[in-house]
């Protein structure tokens, strides 16, 4: 039996970007990779856990637990823009007590903690950035960076 | 037995209830390993010889420059052009002359890693790449040597201690990053004191509270976060590593 979550938060209203896209809506298939989240936009095919058996950082299942045994949670964002994704799913981590900030509200843009590749490009390579629409099958990585200086 | 001098000089820690005279002479027979002197290491080495860690090996290969200054608090201008190791000890040894401070000036590489990590009870990250980084892991792994990682950039940073056989390891999460985004001095020195206090925790018999768990610490916002990490049961470092 397939996981269906719907997305729980409203998203906040004034957002241009969000306001923008009102009305369209997109599923996703979400799984958590070694320190990356893999999301895959309205898939066409059956998404599966091949090659990702292991997980490393339990947490990125905390807004979806149900969906630890099968691997994969899916959800409904209202929008179709790389942006709206990212927020919905920060709100729906904060919905579950974890603190998964992707969008920097001070520089309103991809927080310095992590890196997003769409399809592999990362995003600030896309002709909008994060206000790019997203694509049936799109493949949307969210990676935790770590820090390497000293 | 702790001498007069000792009793004054540890005063404010002795009177630590679970750490006591017991814990400083744990401390006092203890032999660390702190791999790099930079941001990082200057802090954790400064606060671990003073806490009177018997034995501190320092290893490093570069020299110091002005650019270190802003955070390397243990190098002053009259150091430029001086090893960091050489520099770094005699600032420690000033600090706290009973604790023994052997510099290794070296680049470490896997040819040299165990001969540099052996008889180390911890080895405290105070490196500045990843590929360094992964050479200590995959031999602290192997020598079951605990391993408190830590890095930063900019006003951010993070650590995780790392127990082989118990905790993930650095190649268990696949980690990917940059380096060389600059880096404001009190960044590494708060990783660092973190690391520090994880590493007398685990001499002195304390469970590590960082085994296992991912700390970050944003000093954009002033938070800090903890997350939880587990072992990647396909991991080429340590999957096959066990505590028996």
């Amino acid at each position: 039996m397939s996981l269906y979550l719907k997305a729980l938060g409203h998203l906040p209203t004034g957002n241009q970007h969000i306001n923008a896209a009102m009305e369209v809506f997109v599923k996703a298939a979400i799984m958590p990779g070694f320190s990356e989240l893999i999301i895959i936009v309205n898939p066409t095919k059956e998404v599966t856990r091949e090659k990702l058996l292991s997980i490393t950082m339990p947490w990125l299942y905390a807004p979806w637990p149900d969906a630890q045994r099968k691997g994969i949670a899916e959800i409904e964002v209202e929008g179709d823009t790389l942006r709206v994704l990212l927020a919905e799913l920060s709100e729906q981590y904060k919905q579950a007590n974890v603190d998964f900030e992707l969008i920097n509200p001070r520089i309103d843009d991809l927080d310095s903690d992590y890196d997003v590749l769409v399809n592999g490009k990362n995003y600030v390579t896309l002709p909008n950035g994060l206000d790019a629409k997203l694509r049936d099958d799109d493949e949307v990585k969210v990676k935790i960076l770590w820090r390497w200086d000293g | 037995m702790l001498d007069q001098s000792e009793l004054a000089r540890y005063n404010r820690q002795l009177v630590i209830p679970d750490f006591g005279e017991e814990g400083q002479r744990k401390l006092k027979s203890a032999r660390i390993l702190i791999v790099g002197v930079g941001g990082l290491g200057c802090a954790s080495a400064t606060y671990l010889t003073a806490a009177g860690v018997g034995h501190v090996t320092l290893a490093d290969f570069d020299i110091v420059e002005l650019s270190d200054l802003n955070r390397q608090i243990l190098y002053w201008e009259e150091d430029i052009g001086e090893k960091k190791v050489m520099a770094a000890q005699r600032k420690l040894s000033k600090l706290n002359p009973a604790v023994e401070i052997t510099p290794i000036f070296t680049k470490i590489t896997e040819e040299n890693v165990f001969s540099i990590i052996d008889g180390s009870q911890v080895v405290v990250d105070g490196l500045d790449n990843m590929a360094t980084r992964l050479v200590i892991n995959s031999a602290c792994v192997k020598q079951k040597i605990p391993y408190i990682y830590g890095g930063v950039s900019r006003l951010r940073g993070m650590t995780t201690t790392i127990i082989p056989g118990k905790t993930p390891c650095l190649a268990c999460v696949y980690p990917e990053g940059v380096r060389g985004l600059g880096v404001l001095g009190i960044t590494p020195a708060l990783i660092a004191n973190l690391q520090a206090l994880e590493a007398i925790k685990l001499i002195i018999g304390h469970s590590p509270s960082l085994a296992g768990r991912l700390l970050l610490f944003n000093g954009d916002d002033m938070k800090f976060r903890i997350y939880d990490i587990k072992r990647n049961e396909s991991c080429k470092i340590c999957s096959s590593v066990s505590l028996h």
